[in-house]
This record gives C-alpha cells, sequence and structure tokens, in this order.
C-alpha cells in the first residue's frame, strides 16, 4: 500500500472511529445521554450568547483587546483540558493504535480531523466566528478572517493533542489519575476568580483589558485573530507578522505533537520499565520534618497526616479548597469593599471543617490505627495529635487571612478580638470536628470524584452540619463577649483582651473536645473501621 | 508447647439474614505454622477479623496467649501482628515511610524501627523500592510490606489473611522462607487459604472451615486421616468430595461436536 493511499483512507476511518466511539458511549446509558444533550445544550446557547454579544460588541473602542483575550483565554482552555479530562476522549490515547502499520504524517492528518468532532471544536467555532465579526471592517479584513478563522481553530485543536501526546505517559498514569481529582477544584477555584474579574469589568469598563489585550495579540492563537483586527486598522505589515506567527505556531505545534507521537509509539511503554528510584532529596525533606515534630505517637501521626495533606488527592483537594475558600472569601470582598473584618473568621471556620470525619479520610487503613489504640490514653493521643497537625497550618493561615483582611480594610482596632474570635471557632470546630469523627465516622470513597459512600450521606450531613452549628454555639462566650466589646460604653477599651480569652477558650474547648472524643474512639474501633470501609 | 496461642469460644458472627461464623471453637497450639482452610466464603477472613479484634462478634469470647482479645486489648494488641485481607494500607506512604510510621505508632524507638525496617526491607526484596509510594506497587509487594509491617514489633502470634494470594512464585518463596525462619524461633503463624498444596506444604496444624463452622482441626496428619492428600480430605471434609459430574457436559472433549 503506497502512502497516497494510506492518507487518503486513514482520515475518514478516524473520523469514523470517532464518531462511533461517541454513538456508543452516548448508547451505554439513558443518564450518559442525557448528560450529553445537556451539555450540548448549554454549550451551544452559551456560545450563541456569545456570538450575539461578540456581534453588538462590533464597533466599540475596546472591542480589540474583549476578542482578542476571549481567543487567548479559549487557547489556555484547550491546552489545559487533555490534563483534567483525560478520559473524555479516547482517541486522545495514540498509544490505542500503535500496533497498527500507521505513518506519522497521515497518523496526525487524520487525528487532527478526528479532533474537528464534537462540541468543543463547535462551541469554538461559533466563538471564534463571532470574534472575527466583532473585529473585522472591510473586504480585506473579512479575506483575512476567513484566513484567520480556520487557522485559529487548528491551533486550539493542535494544542490540545501536542499537550496530551506528551503527557500521555503522566495521563493513563496513576499521578494523572490524582491530578484529575483535583480538576473541579479548578473550575471552582477559576470560577470564582472569573466572577471577581467581571465585577471589576462592570465596575470599571472595559479599557482595562487594553494592557492585556496588547500583549495577547502576538500570542497565537490570538494573533491569527489580532491580524483580521490589523488589517482592519489598515497595518497590513503588522497583520502579515501577526498571521506568520499563528502558522509558524501551528507548525511547530504539528511537528512538536508528530514527534512525541513517532516516539510514543515506537518506544517501549513505560510502565513495563522499572522507574527510577527517587533521589535521596524525600528522604532528607521528610528527615528535616521528622526533626521538628516531637518524638513518640504525636510526632509519628503529625508527619503522616501532614505527608496526606500534600500525597493524598483526596486529601489536597479538600485542603485546597478550604485554604482558597478560607481566603477568598474575606480578601474579595474586603477589595470590593463590602467586606468586614468579621469575615476572616471564614478562614478559621473552613479550615476546621477538616478536623471532620479523620477516620474517614484513613479509608480502610484505618485499621493500622486501631490496632494500635488498646487505650482511650492512646486513642486521645492520636485524635491531639491530628488536631496539632490541622493547626500546624491552620494557625498561621488563619492568623495571616485576618491580619491580611485588616489591613485592606484599615480596621486595625478590631484585629485582636478577630483573631480571638478565629481562635474560639477554630477550636470549637476542632472539638467538634474530633468528637463527631468518633461518633460520626463515614467512608469516602477512593478513585471517584464522589466524598461519600452510597448510603452514608445522611451521616456526612449530620456530621458537618451538626458540628458546625454545635461548633457555632461552642463559641457563643466568646460571640457574646465580642459584641458586648462593640455596644458598650467603653467596651472598645478592652477589645484587646478578646484576643489571649478566644485564644484560651479554642484551646480549652479543644482540650475538652479530644478529651471527650476518646473513649468513645477507643471503644468504638471495630464499628469506626466498618464504617469508613465502604467504597 | 502445649499451652494454646489462639482460644475461640462459641464465636458468632450474622451480617443480616447472612451467618458468617455460626458458634465455632478453636484451639490453636502455640510455636506452630498453623493453616485456617475452607472454600470462598466459608467464614475465613470473618473469624480473622473476629479474633485480631477489628470486628466485633455477635457473641463468643477469644484469647490470644492468655488474654482476651476484648476485655485486655493492650496485651493482646501488643503481642500479635496482622496482615488483613481487603483492607488498604496508607499507601501514599513509600514502604519505608510506612515501616516507619507503623513501627513508631507501636511505641518502639525510632533508631530500632529504622534498623528493623532496614534488614526486613533487605530480606523481602523491597530495598529497591522503599522509596516509593505504596499504591504504586504490585501485589506480591504490598503484601510483602505489609507482612513487614505485621512483623515490625516482634509480635509472638501472626494472623495473614490470604498471604500468598495473588503473589508470584519468587515473593512467595521469600515470604515462605522469612515465615519459616519466624516460626522456628517458637512463634505461632496462623494463616488462612484456600490452596491446599501451599497448607500441606507449609503447615504442621490444620483447621478446616466451611459455611462458618469448623469441619476439623488438629494435625496436618489427622486432619489428612486416611485421604492421600490433603486436597482430598478437604473435599470430603466440606462435601465437595461426592459430587458426581458423570453424565454432564458428557459432550466436551472427544472430538468434534
Amino acid at each position: 500500500m503506497s502512502d497516497a493511499t494510506t492518507s487518503a483512507s486513514i482520515t475518514p476511518v478516524v473520523v469514523r472511529l470517532k464518531l462511533s466511539l461517541l454513538r456508543n458511549g452516548l448508547r451505554q446509558s439513558g443518564g450518559r445521554r442525557a448528560a450529553y444533550v445537556a451539555s450540548a445544550v448549554v454549550a451551544l446557547l452559551f456560545a450563541a450568547l456569545q456570538l450575539l454579544g461578540l456581534i453588538s460588541l462590533r464597533g466599540d473602542a475596546h472591542a480589540d483587546s474583549v476578542v482578542v483575550l476571549l481567543v487567548a483565554v479559549l487557547g489556555l482552555g484547550w491546552a489545559v483540558m487533555p490534563l483534567f479530562f483525560p478520559s473524555g476522549d479516547e482517541t486522545l490515547d495514540p498509544t490505542r493504535l500503535v500496533m497498527l502499520p500507521l505513518r506519522p504524517q497521515p497518523l496526525v492528518r487524520a487525528l487532527l480531523a478526528a479532533s474537528l468532532v464534537g462540541i468543543g471544536p463547535l462551541f469554538t467555532l461559533v466563538l471564534l466566528l463571532g470574534s472575527v465579526i466583532a473585529v473585522a471592517h472591510g473586504a480585506a479584513a473579512y479575506v483575512t478572517a476567513v484566513l484567520a478563522l480556520p487557522l485559529s481553530l487548528l491551533i486550539c485543536v493542535a494544542l490540545a493533542r501536542a499537550v496530551a501526546a506528551a503527557n500521555i505517559r503522566l495521563l493513563t498514569s496513576r499521578k494523572g489519575r490524582d491530578l484529575a481529582v483535583l480538576s473541579g477544584l479548578v473550575i471552582a477555584v477559576g470560577a470564582q476568580l472569573v466572577n471577581f474579574g467581571a465585577q471589576r469589568l462592570g465596575s470599571s469598563g472595559l479599557a482595562q483589558l487594553d494592557p492585556a489585550g496588547e500583549v495577547l495579540r502576538w500570542v497565537p492563537p490570538a494573533s491569527a485573530v489580532g491580524a483580521v483586527d490589523s488589517v482592519s486598522r489598515g497595518s497590513y505589515g503588522l497583520a502579515c507578522t501577526q498571521l506568520a506567527l499563528s502558522v509558524g505556531a501551528l507548525a511547530a505545534l504539528l511537528t512538536l505533537w508528530s514527534r512525541t507521537l513517532t516516539r510514543l509509539m515506537t518506544a517501549p511503554d513505560g510502565s513495563t520499565l522499572q522507574s527510577a528510584e527517587p533521589a535521596a532529596k524525600d528522604r532528607t525533606a521528610a528527615g528535616g520534618l521528622a526533626r521538628l515534630l516531637p518524638s513518640g505517637r504525636t510526632g509519628t501521626v503529625m508527619e503522616r497526616s501532614l505527608r496526606y495533606v500534600w500525597r493524598d488527592p483526596k486529601t489536597k483537594a479538600a485542603w485546597v479548597t478550604s485554604l482558597a475558600i478560607g481566603l477568598i472569601v474575606p480578601v474579595f470582598n474586603a477589595l470590593q469593599g463590602t467586606g468586614s473584618v468579621y469575615f476572616a473568621c471564614f478562614a478559621a471556620g473552613m479550615l476546621g471543617i477538616q478536623m471532620y470525619n479523620q477516620f474517614g479520610q484513613d479509608t480502610s487503613a484505618f485499621w493500622m490505627v486501631a490496632m494500635t489504640i488498646s487505650t482511650t490514653r492512646d486513642a486521645y493521643v492520636e485524635l491531639r495529635a491530628r488536631a496539632l497537625a490541622l493547626l500546624v497550618i491552620t494557625l498561621p493561615y488563619a492568623a495571616l487571612v485576618t491580619v491580611l483582611t485588616t489591613a485592606m480594610l484599615g480596621d486595625w482596632p478590631r484585629l485582636p478580638e478577630v483573631l480571638g474570635l478565629s481562635f474560639a471557632l477554630l477550636g470549637a470546630m476542632l472539638a467538634t470536628g474530633a468528637w463527631t469523627s468518633a461518633r460520626f465516622p463515614y467512608s469516602i470513597p477512593q478513585g471517584s470524584h464522589k466524598n461519600v459512600a452510597p448510603g452514608q450521606a445522611g451521616l456526612a450531613w449530620i456530621s458537618i452540619f451538626g458540628g458546625m452549628i454545635s461548633a457555632a454555639l461552642l463559641c457563643a462566650p466568646v460571640i457574646t463577649l465580642t459584641i458586648w466589646s462593640n455596644v458598650s460604653a467603653n467596651g472598645d477599651q478592652w477589645s484587646w483582651v478578646l484576643l489571649p480569652v478566644g485564644a484560651a477558650y479554642g484551646a480549652a474547648i479543644t482540650y475538652a473536645g479530644l478529651r471527650l472524643a476518646a473513649p468513645g474512639t477507643a471503644r468504638r474501633l471495630p464499628e469506626i473501621l466498618a464504617a469508613v470501609s465502604k467504597g | 508447647m502445649t499451652s494454646a496461642a489462639v482460644r475461640v469460644r462459641g464465636l458468632w458472627k450474622r451480617f443480616g439474614q447472612q451467618v458468617a461464623v455460626a458458634g465455632i471453637d478453636l484451639e490453636l497450639p502455640s510455636g506452630k505454622f498453623i493453616g485456617l482452610v475452607g472454600p470462598n466464603g466459608a467464614g475465613k477472613t470473618t473469624t480473622l477479623s473476629m479474633v485480631t479484634g477489628l470486628l466485633r462478634p455477635d457473641q463468643g469470647s477469644v484469647e490470644v496467649v492468655g488474654h482476651d482479645v476484648w476485655a485486655d486489648p493492650v496485651a493482646v494488641k501488643a503481642r500479635i501482628g496482622v496482615l488483613p485481607e481487603g483492607l488498604r494500607l496508607f499507601e501514599r506512604l513509600s514502604g519505608r515511610e510506612l515501616l516507619g510510621y507503623s513501627g513508631r505508632l507501636r511505641g518502639l524507638p525510632g533508631a530500632e524501627v529504622d534498623k528493623r525496617a532496614t534488614q526486613l526491607l533487605d530480606v523481602l526484596d523491597l530495598a529497591g523500592a522503599q522509596h516509593k509510594l505504596v499504591v504504586d506497587y504490585s501485589t506480591g509487594m504490598r503484601k510483602k510490606i505489609g507482612l513487614a509491617a505485621a512483623l515490625l514489633h516482634n509480635p509472638e502470634v501472626l494472623f495473614l489473611d490470604e498471604p500468598f494470594e495473588g503473589v508470584d512464585p519468587v515473593s512467595a518463596q521469600t515470604i515462605r522462607g522469612v515465615l519459616e525462619r519466624y516460626t522456628a524461633s517458637g512463634a505461632t503463624v496462623v494463616f488462612s487459604s484456600h490452596v491446599m498444596e501451599l497448607v500441606e506444604s507449609l503447615c504442621d496444624w490444620v483447621a478446616v472451615m466451611a459455611a462458618g463452622r469448623i469441619r476439623a482441626q488438629g494435625t496436618l496428619a489427622e486432619v489428612r486421616g486416611e485421604a492421600p492428600t490433603l486436597q482430598q480430605a478437604f473435599l470430603e471434609l466440606v462435601g465437595a468430595g461426592a459430587r458426581d459430574h458423570g453424565s454432564d457436559l458428557d459432550w466436551l472433549g472427544g472430538g468434534t461436536r
């Protein structure tokens, strides 16, 4: 079979394969079909609205900046998407075609064509169409647009393919699956940032985008759309450079992708080779950590807990969410001038949640802990060490967020009482967290996006919400004192007292909570193990 | 050698309607290599979980080296090592970190833990993978690191649930060597399996379980009785030996159609 016939026949085959995969995926279940249709409708509706918005932007002085920024964000989305949704597209994994006699060039062409099938590319196409309509003025610009449109679409698709191919080993490995668990988080935090950005734009106008637009109009794929704008302004030389940049980027991406593909399909699979022994740096880092921690059970448990914050994707995702939301809520509200220093307590509250369901976070590996707990004292030390590990991160973080929020609002006189309140709340959360960990443990299924095993959702809700309400109630004395210091005539003089009082109250209530939780933990070890071993 | 390592009296466990363990009595001698054998679903894992204190029995008592498992956990937990089946390890720790964690939790001094961990990793052929996370280990490597964690505090009685399940022959031989050396020093190993050849070649004392009950217990010779192999004796004990498949599948083999 000659090269010509191969290239002529393989593209439709791969496109048909993609369509079959799509169809078969939808056939598997009604729920999946419904989800697909719904997401398609939403995506297209969104795209249509964007299209209308972009067309109405035509003629606006800042239209070029908006468009360029939009296309750049689109390009970024294409680059990042395969890292977080590796399982979304089976044709993304070229190693599945490894047994077929294929040449790289026809294969790249075929896979590129197949990539253009789907909602994502359609969505991108609509957006790009709106973008060029928004900035194209005159016949020459329209001619450029006809060139720029497919060029930017191809750059987006090639970018996704190149990134996916370069990282395929990562994506199909355990680390890649760990990364996927974090994807929801990236979207959540990203949405917060977009929301914030949109509010800023709404209040101060599109002119804010111009500096970013100046840079991004040179970065492919935005440079292709930038070229359309340049032609509209009559700067043909500029436009040629921008187009050339785009073509160059596409060529570079295709070459890179083709090379990785060739290497992937001819080199032995890395998963069968013994991976190199990680360097000794890991050991010394851990050794350094261990030296700082107390000896005995306390230090051992703290070390493991802190390692898990970093290494276990579920724990890490939970922590990053808490850290991010604990920071975003008070700080962004302060930035927008709608905040209050008391919002800083949010950080303590969010981080305190990590104390909940401690044993569920261990999964069924809790048996290793259970085998070493024989007395109430053991259980107390275990729980105390977990609370201490949490405090190592939480205490400085809550203090930092509080100081930051206070600084942004310039409300320094309130700093001591807010800090005191934060510490009291943190203590109450640790206390209720320890108690509910022992009383209402539930499983956190691994390897899925679920955080509760089927049938235990009620337990999780009782545990978290009951605990949070109790924590708020437990803080009542400190809250009352804070209110008193604010309303009474000479209360302001005494507001500094709230810092030591809050801290002492938090410490005392944590101690009481741990003491109360320990006997239950020691007594109910088999029951806890059974509860956390589901799923 | 006459004292019992494990003494079980009238042990019951029900899961809803299902009776997993139906009132068993067991007396396992110390210093022996003991096999708990039975078909899948016989109640081996449930029994071992109750004996080691990981599962609360509905009824009955368990004594390990003379101490009641539920009344005196301090004495029992320090004297036993466990390798359960179907429960995770702390897999985001490296092999060495897991041993360090496990040993220190049991209150051993850090330097001693590190020394023993190094030796165990060497003997079990895990030294090359000691800094790899356990989540990246193969089945055989997981069993070996689990065994190392169970041995680290030098227990008197070791309970292993299916220690050879899914383990390659090389790792199996390594595990075997370690266990033989361990029992030779006077310690007791109790392990569950459904591979009779393995039990026959390893154990000097066998308990046969089926449908939640103990069908036979005693030395290998006693349990085997007249039968030529333990496999044969086992099939008769669990009532699977007499099953006649003469007329079933008579079309199978022997040429076309």
